[in-house]
């Protein structure tokens, strides 16, 4: 018959002891992140969020008679709605326009156009018609809304170029067993500090304000920001490698930069793509905000409908950027998949 | 034996040296070791005795707390360091191979410390060197087809002739081997260590090489230098390192005579001055 291992009665141990896994301690630090919970929900107003909600729940399921959220909502929705796709433009005004040589799908059409004149007799307001012929693109706003959309890209991409081109010597000098001295390392870690500690929306507004508005802007904006968080993260890579094959190369005598180049940068270099694929795929979405602030790209073009009322071409905007960043998940999820 | 390999004039001087580390640990105390041109000199001794922190003094990558290491006559110094450490090539245990790297990258990196910055980070090595690496690597027994393999992929047996093939691409005038059969399987140890010892041989490469196996170190030194808590507790022949030796350099127990003085007027290691 098999003998179990003998238990040893209670108390009998001095030196080896379990504890039960939970004591006062634990139900003191539940009691603090409650209050620190309570305290910091009351001053964001989450309590008020809550009853909103739920008064618009029940508003859509018919049990409240009002509720603010969904008249706000709907407001929005109808004014929104349709979204625009097409573009009119009247062709007195097309300076350069051949009657036959007509953009894709275009067609010229004769409008009627209603406009209240003052009547230099009667010094009354008449309506007044008057035919005018105007150039109808049917898809012409959602070509230029492609078009913005690809600078974005093209914004994203150079953001991250200039991040990895910018954050590759800052990374030498903030890795501390690279690093020729204490304080370029402490000057090159408080720099990516900085770079990180600035939002690029907020880099953006003053970039505007040095370079214009326009894509030059976005992209230094996003690749500073980029660069900061590359750099501290390439400097970490370099610190932790693998020190054997460095030391090998530090043996002989290689030098600094070529033991860095072959004793490090190969092993690291896998964590180094993700990283820049990560930003990659950051500024692609940060490329689509930014203009709002008028660094060039789609966000651009937004904030100046929204600022003209233009809200069917907002929505058309919005739905743009939707299938953007759905397309882009879809491809970042199959590309994460290839490479791990 | 030719007499010049045991009695020869010194390449390695240990002057004295003495190491202790930060916290206290003595891991050498006045070691006084001269090493002749073209010597394999073997360095036996229990875990922590301080093999591999002897070796490291000799290039540098250990800086010794007292006495000094010269080389050729040349004090191992801050400003000397970097001139010597291209004389002195290094193996090691674990291959210290970029892993991620082609085994024709790791035998170029060899070469790091003497071709231009550009060539080195472009990766465009000169085809004599090219021609070189593939020498050697053909000499260390790899076949051509392992040229473009990532070092890492490769056997430990066959890492270690990379390893080698790297260490000889500066036709080194010392060979430090640190353990360089630790993790490798008797047959091949045997294949490594004639290996480095045929290529030291022909080029006339002093090797200092730290083993863990008695009947490797007595069949390929020259010299066996027995360690023990950072002292040479044994310099001889590997004839004279006999059994009782052995279990005494391992043990620490039945020491007869004094052998810190005798061995070494016995083996006639009492070196001409330079
Ligand atoms: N960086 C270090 N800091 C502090 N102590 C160290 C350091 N490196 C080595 N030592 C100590 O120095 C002593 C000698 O170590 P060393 O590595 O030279 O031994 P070894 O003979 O090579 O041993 P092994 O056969 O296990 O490789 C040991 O006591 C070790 O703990
Ligand atoms: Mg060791």
């Amino acid at each position: 018959m098999q003998k179990p291992i003998p238990v040893p009665a209670p108390g009998s141990q001095v030196h080896w002891h379990l504890d039960a896994p939970y004591s006062l301690k634990h139900l003191l630090i539940i009691a603090a992140i409650l209050i620190v919970l309570i305290l910091t929900g009351q001053r964001t107003e989450m309590d008020k969020m809550v009853m909103m909600t739920t008064e618009a729940a029940g508003k859509l399921l018919g049990v409240a008679d009002d509720s603010q959220v969904v008249r706000g909502l709907s407001r929005v929705a109808t004014s929104m709605w349709p979204p625009v796709f097409g573009e009119t433009e009247e062709i007195s005004r097309l300076p350069e326009f051949k009657r036959d040589q007509l953009p894709f799908f275009a067609h010229v059409e004769v409008q009627e156009r209603v406009e209240q004149r003052m009547n230099s007799e009667t010094l009354q307001l008449e309506p007044h018609s008057e035919s005018v012929e105007v150039l109808v693109k049917p898809v012409g706003y959602v070509v230029t809304v492609f078009i913005k959309m690809i600078e974005t890209l093209e914004i994203a991409l150079w953001g991250t170029i200039i991040a990895v081109i910018l954050s590759a010597p800052l990374a030498y000098f903030a890795a501390r067993n690279y690093s020729p001295n204490q304080a370029s390392y402490t000057a090159a870690r408080g720099f990516i500090s900085l770079l990180r500690s600035a939002p690029e929306l907020i880099v953006a507004l003053f970039l505007v304000l040095a370079y214009g508005f326009g894509p030059i802007a976005g992209v230094l904006a996003l690749g500073l920001h980029a660069a900061g968080f590359l750099g501290k993260f390439y400097a970490e890579d370099i610190e932790n490698a693998d020190k054997k094959p460095q030391e090998a190369l530090e043996a002989i005598g290689a030098g600094k930069l070529k033991t860095l180049w072959y004793g490090v940068v190969p092993q690291v270099l896998p964590q180094y793509i993700a990283y820049t694929a990560y930003i990659l795929d950051r500024n692609l979405r940060m490329a689509t905000v930014i203009g709002l602030v008028g660094a060039g790209g789609i966000g651009q073009e937004l904030k100046g409908r929204f600022d003209m009322f233009q809200y069917g071409h907002v929505m058309t905007i919005l739905i743009a950027i939707f299938i953007f960043v759905f397309i882009l998940d879809q491809l970042s999820a199959r590309i994460r998949n290839k490479l791990i | 034996m030719p007499d010049r390999i045991l009695k020869g004039e010194a390449m390695i001087h240990f002057d004295n040296l003495g190491k202790a580390w930060p916290d206290g640990t003595k891991a050498l105390s006045d070691i006084s070791l001269h090493i002749p041109r073209g010597q394999f000199c073997v360095i036996l001794g229990p875990s922590g005795a301080g093999k591999s922190t002897l070796l490291r003094a000799v290039n540098g990558l250990m800086h010794p707390t007292q006495g000094l290491v010269r080389i050729d006559g040349t004090a191992l110094t801050h400003a000397t360091q970097k001139q010597l450490r291209r004389r002195i090539a290094m193996i090691h245990q674990h291959f210290n191979l970029t892993s991620r790297l082609s085994v024709a990258a790791n035998v170029l990196s060899g070469l790091l410390p003497v071709v231009s910055t550009p060539r080195a980070l472009t990766g465009w090595f000169r085809s004599e060197h090219r021609r070189k690496a593939c020498g050697l690597l053909q000499r260390v027994g790899l076949a051509p087809t392992h040229l473009k393999r990532r070092a890492g992929d490769l056997s430990g047996g066959q890492q270690q002739r990379v390893g080698i093939a790297r260490a000889f691409m500066l036709d080194p005038e010392i060979v430090l081997a640190d353990e360089p059969v630790a993790s490798l399987d008797p047959k091949i140890s045997r294949d490594i260590l004639t290996l480095i010892r045929d290529a030291a041989r022909e080029q006339n490469t002093t090797v200092l090489c730290s083993l863990h196996q008695i009947d490797l170190a007595r069949e390929f030194g020259d010299r066996i230098v027995g360690m023990r808590d950072g002292k040479i507790v044994f310099d001889g022949t590997p004839a004279e390192f006999t059994d009782e030796r052995v279990s005494a350099l391992y043990h620490g127990a039945h020491w007869e005579d004094p052998p810190k003085k005798a061995e070494p007027e016995a083996a006639g290691f009492e070196l001409a001055h330079v």
